[in-house]
Order: C-alpha cells, then sequence, then structure tokens
C-alpha cells in the first residue's frame, strides 16, 4: 500500500520498527509453545528433565512409536475421521433443505421454525448437556456412534440452516418459478439448481463443521465410556492427560493429537480464515 | 395431480415443503429444542436419575426454586462466577483490542509478510483445546518449562502454589483465541475502501484520525458482534479449564460450566441443581449481550 512511501520521518521509523517489535513478540509467544512441544517429543523422559528448553541432543522417536500402539491412535483417529466426515455430510445437506424450503416455498411455519433454529443459534451447550445426556439415554444410545453423531448433526444445524437460508434467499426466485413451470418438482429443483449454487456456502457451513465436530470435548465425553467410540480429543485427553511424569511420550501423543489439524489448516488456510469471518457475522 | 403440467399445486408444495424440512428439524427438536425446554423443567424438579415417571422410592416433585435457592447459598458458585467475569473482561478488553491491533497493522500494510502473521497468531485456535490444555498445562507444572524459564532471570525461583491460578488460565485464553478476532477485524477491514483513507491521508489527516473518523466508525458493528461473541464465548469455556486445571487448586479456577458439571456428572448427580446452574448462566449471557447491544444504540451511532 502508497503510504509506505511516506513513513520516511524517523519518527515513524520508529513507529514501524515497534509495530515490528510487537508482531514479533507475538508470533513468537504464539508459536513457541508449539516448537517446544515438537522438541521434546523427541526426548526421553530423563533427557527432558535435564534439558527442558534445548533440544534434544539425541532424537528419539521411541515416544511416538510406544503413544501411537499405547494410546490407540489408530483407532482414534479412523473414528474422528468417521464422526467429522458424516456430521459434516448430513449437516450440509439438512441445511440446504430447511433453507431451500424455509427461502423458497411459502407456509405459515416457517417463522416458528426457522425463529427455533435461531435460539438454538444462541444457545450454550452447557444449558442442554444434562437433559441431552438424559435424552440419549433414554434412546439407549449412550456409548454409541449413533448417540455422538446425532447430537453433533442436531447442533451443527442452527449455524447451518442459518447460512443456507440466507444465501438461498439470495438466488433469484424467477430462476425457481421458470422451472416449475415447466413442470418440474420441488426436490429436481433442488438438486439441480440449489445444491451446485450452494457451493460457497457449502463449504463455509463444512469448515465451521469440520473444526468444530474434530476438537469437540465436552459432549463425547459424557456420552461415551468404552475406548471403541472415542474421538480424539477424548483419546488425548484420556491417554496423555494421566501421563503427568513421563512428558516425552505426553508430548508425542499431543503432536499426534494435533498434527491432522494443523494439516488440515495447512491446506484450507483460506477457506478457514473466510469461514471464521462468515460464522461471525451472525450477532 | 400432473395432469396440468407447469401448473404448481399446493398439495406438492406442502409435501416438499415438509420432507425438506422434518429430517433436520426432528434432530434438532430431540438434541436442542427439546433439552432447552427440558433443562428448566429439571431445574425446579427433584429428578436424580431413574425413570422419569413411576418412580415409587422418590417419586418426581416440584420443589419450585429450591435448588436455585441451594445455588445462591453456594459461595462456590460466586467463586466461579467470579471467575467467569474475569474471563469475560479479559475476552472483551484483551482479546478484542488486541485482535484489532494485529488486524489494523496488517490491514495497513505497514509491514511485510501479512499472511505469514496472520497464519501464525490464528493458529492456535484450529488446534484441539484438549491438546493446548495439556500442553500448558505440562509448560506450567513444577517440573516442566515455565520454572526453567524464570529461573534465567532469578536463579533462586522455587514454584510454589501460585497466589492467582487463574492468571495462567487468563493468560492461555489470551493467547488462544486473540487470532479469531484478528481474522474477523481483518475481513471486515478489508471491506472499507482504501481510496477514503488515501484521501483523507492527502488532504493532512494523521494515521490516528484515519482511525479515529473513518475506521472505528466503519467497524463499529463488527466490535459489537465481536463483543457479544466474546462474552458468550467465554460463559461457555469449559474445555480448557476442565483439561488444564479441572478447576483446581481447590476449586479457585472454577467456571460455571465446570461447577455444573462437577454437580451433573462427578459423583452423585444432582441433575436439578445443575440444571438450575446452566439456567442462570443463560440468563446471564442474555443480560450481559443485553447491556452490550443497549450500549450500542445508545452511545455507537452507526454511520
Amino acid at each position: 500500500m502508497a503510504n509506505i512511501q511516506d513513513n520516511k520521518s524517523l519518527k515513524s521509523r520508529l513507529g514501524l520498527f515497534a509495530v515490528y517489535f510487537i508482531l514479533a513478540i507475538f508470533t513468537i509467544l504464539a508459536i513457541y509453545p508449539l516448537i517446544w512441544l515438537f522438541m521434546n517429543s523427541f526426548k526421553t523422559t530423563t533427557e527432558f528433565q535435564l534439558n527442558k528448553l534445548g533440544f534434544a541432543q539425541k532424537p528419539t522417536f521411541i515416544n511416538y512409536q510406544d503413544a501411537w500402539v499405547r494410546g490407540k491412535f489408530p483407532m482414534l483417529i479412523v473414528n474422528s475421521v468417521l464422526y467429522t466426515g458424516i456430521t459434516t455430510i448430513m449437516i450440509i445437506l439438512l441445511s440446504f433443505m430447511s433453507g431451500f424450503a424455509f427461502a423458497k416455498i411459502k407456509m405459515k411455519s416457517t417463522k416458528v421454525l426457522h425463529g427455533s433454529y435461531v435460539i438454538g443459534l444462541l444457545m450454550t451447550l452447557q444449558s442442554i448437556m444434562v437433559p441431552l445426556f438424559l435424552v440419549i439415554n433414554w434412546m439407549h444410545l449412550y456409548d454409541t456412534k449413533l448417540g455422538v453423531l446425532i447430537p453433533y448433526i442436531g447442533i451443527g444445524l442452527p449455524m447451518g440452516v442459518y447460512l443456507a437460508t440466507e444465501f438461498i434467499k439470495s438466488i433469484p426466485d424467477a430462476l425457481i418459478e421458470s422451472a416449475r413451470l415447466e413442470g418440474a418438482k420441488y426436490w429436481k429443483i433442488f438438486i439441480s439448481i440449489i445444491f451446485p449454487m450452494g457451493r460457497p456456502v457449502a463449504t463455509t457451513i463444512a469448515i465451521l463443521t469440520v473444526t468444530g465436530t474434530w476438537n469437540e470435548f465436552m459432549l463425547i465425553n459424557i456420552l461415551t465410556s468404552s475406548d471403541a467410540n472415542k474421538s480424539l480429543p477424548v483419546g488425548v485427553q484420556k491417554f496423555a492427560g494421566a501421563l503427568s511424569s513421563d512428558f516425552g511420550k505426553q508430548f508425542a501423543s499431543l503432536v499426534i493429537g494435533l498434527v491432522p489439524m494443523l494439516v488440515f489448516y495447512m491446506i484450507f488456510r483460506k477457506e478457514i480464515t473466510k469461514g471464521v469471518a462468515a460464522g461471525a457475522v451472525k450477532g | 395431480m400432473g395432469n396440468k403440467k407447469g401448473i404448481s399445486t399446493r398439495g406438492e408444495e406442502i409435501r416438499s415443503y415438509w420432507g425438506f424440512v422434518l429430517p433436520g428439524f426432528i434432530v434438532y427438536f430431540v438434541v436442542m429444542a427439546f433439552p432447552m425446554v427440558f433443562s428448566l423443567f429439571l431445574s425446579i424438579s427433584n429428578y436424580n436419575g431413574g425413570s422419569l415417571f413411576g418412580n415409587v422410592r422418590n417419586p418426581l416433585k416440584f420443589v419450585g426454586f429450591k435448588f436455585y435457592e441451594k445455588m445462591f447459598k453456594d459461595p462456590y458458585f460466586y467463586l466461579a462466577l467470579k471467575n467467569n467475569m474475569y474471563i469475560v473482561l479479559i475476552s472483551v478488553f484483551g482479546q478484542i483490542p488486541l485482535g484489532f491491533m494485529f488486524a489494523y497493522i496488517l490491514f495497513r500494510g505497514l509491514i511485510k509478510g501479512k499472511d505469514f502473521f496472520q497464519s501464525i497468531i490464528y493458529l492456535p485456535c484450529v488446534i484441539s483445546t484438549v491438546v493446548i490444555g495439556i500442553l500448558w498445562k505440562s509448560f506450567f507444572a513444577p517440573n516442566g518449562a515455565f520454572p526453567e524459564l524464570i529461573r534465567i532471570f532469578n536463579p533462586s525461583y522455587v514454584p510454589g502454589v501460585s497466589a492467582h491460578p487463574m492468571f495462567k488460565v487468563l493468560f492461555v485464553i489470551l493467547w488462544m483465541y486473540t487470532g479469531t478476532y484478528l481474522i474477523i477485524f481483518l475481513a471486515n477491514l478489508q471491506k472499507i475502501d482504501t481510496s477514503i483513507i488515501e484521501a483523507s491521508k492527502i488532504d493532512g489527516a494523521s494515521e490516528m484520525q484515519a482511525l479515529r473518523y473513518i475506521i472505528l466508525p466503519a467497524l463499529s458493528g463488527v466490535i459489537v458482534t465481536s463483543m457479544i461473541l466474546a462474552i458468550s464465548g467465554s460463559l461457555k469455556s469449559f474445555d480448557l479449564i476442565y483439561v488444564m486445571t479441572s478447576g483446581g487448586p481447590a476449586e479457585r479456577t472454577s467456571v460455571l460450566a465446570t461447577y455444573m458439571y462437577n454437580k451433573a456428572f462427578k459423583g452423585a448427580p444432582n441433575y436439578p441443581l445443575a440444571n438450575a446452574i446452566s439456567t442462570v448462566m443463560v440468563i446471564i449471557s442474555f443480560a450481559l449481550i443485553g447491556v452490550t447491544k443497549f450500549v450500542e444504540k445508545k452511545f455507537g451511532g452507526r454511520e
């Protein structure tokens, strides 16, 4: 931008230096703990006690091998992929279906139904924690994968429905009316017009759902008890949280726990930042 | 139906409407809408597990506001509330100004490497809170890195029980979420027409004046939205504290959410009390959001 040229005076040079300085400090602060974590995941516990801040003198992979097997990470990762994948697909599909009906089919019930989703948008998850736990128990879904998936889908729907409805409202009515005049049924319009046009919003919903579901901890922690149904965060918490003195192994499992999201972030950085900004407009 | 091509029947409209809406709404109803109402019901009952009706030994009764009274008499409730308010304060007066400052620096192109700084500062937000909680717990542990770092400056430092255990939690919260506001502000700053700012510069306006008279007014709506987000987010905070301190030492870092969790899922369940707590959480959250909106209406002229 143009103002770099007029920043020639000593005062603004000092200002610029201060700006760089502040940013540098925060960048180091943001990343140092993660680097520290990574460095120490290659140390044995003995080495960690002698050398807590520096690089590993004799880097070892034993922590990773150990954690990978004992922490049951392959299973946890498969579960997390399953939970996140199914939840995301279902939320996109159901949000678009509801959004289409709310935006393009005139019905009196829309006001109540759409309104109740908006209330859900404002609700804190804690306020439904206990009742949801009871409902899942009554449905005999406690500690099952379905008993995790159904809540995940329901909780993501308010945001999805809201974003999808807003988007579909912006599609011109004429487009749908002309298809109707040609005799197209609503489900056909949905598949051939609405869904293909909705890609940008579907991406936003997907990003918000993936990051939210992958990292979700509170609900799955109370809704599951056996290892076979746990996700990566709960698994990491149960396994690594208990290793209070075996730092090397603990750090290795934390690194395993954060790598999938880190890779996802590196690939979809642009989409993620756009999705976060879009998700915040609700107010 | 279908005899006259091109004319939509109301019947098909109604069937399609419900076909589209019901699958999602049933899930939403079971998972969120019903529990929201049921939570209120539980908070004024004496239900503590087992079958809801026909429980002979402990029949379901309404006990009015008994559990709310119990909660308001519990000193731990106020401790948790106070800690929650600290988190609200650090979010509103820490994360938002810092996030804004970074966004502004990056937006004005004062420095190079915009994408790099943005990516790094936002990085903690995408990592699972569980990983972050355990990482910082180990970092601050007596045999972790933090005492070692302090010893570089003060060799006689001995880690002990901190007088202000919330400091660490607040620091981590600031560390984690500032990036979110950076992203939100940057996205909205980029909507501002830069030619207006450049024109004001040519007319002799300083950087500060441009900020005060052009940029801040254009962002007032986003600032309020961010504040609402920060307030409701702060009241929800659970994962980090559960993992990092689990409310300890001696409940001194507990917040309403962990306080509630302990009542419902630790030891003998006390569902009515837990739901009384969550109801109060919702009321506080709405009240704070209401105050924010009110202040905005009163003082913040939009455009």
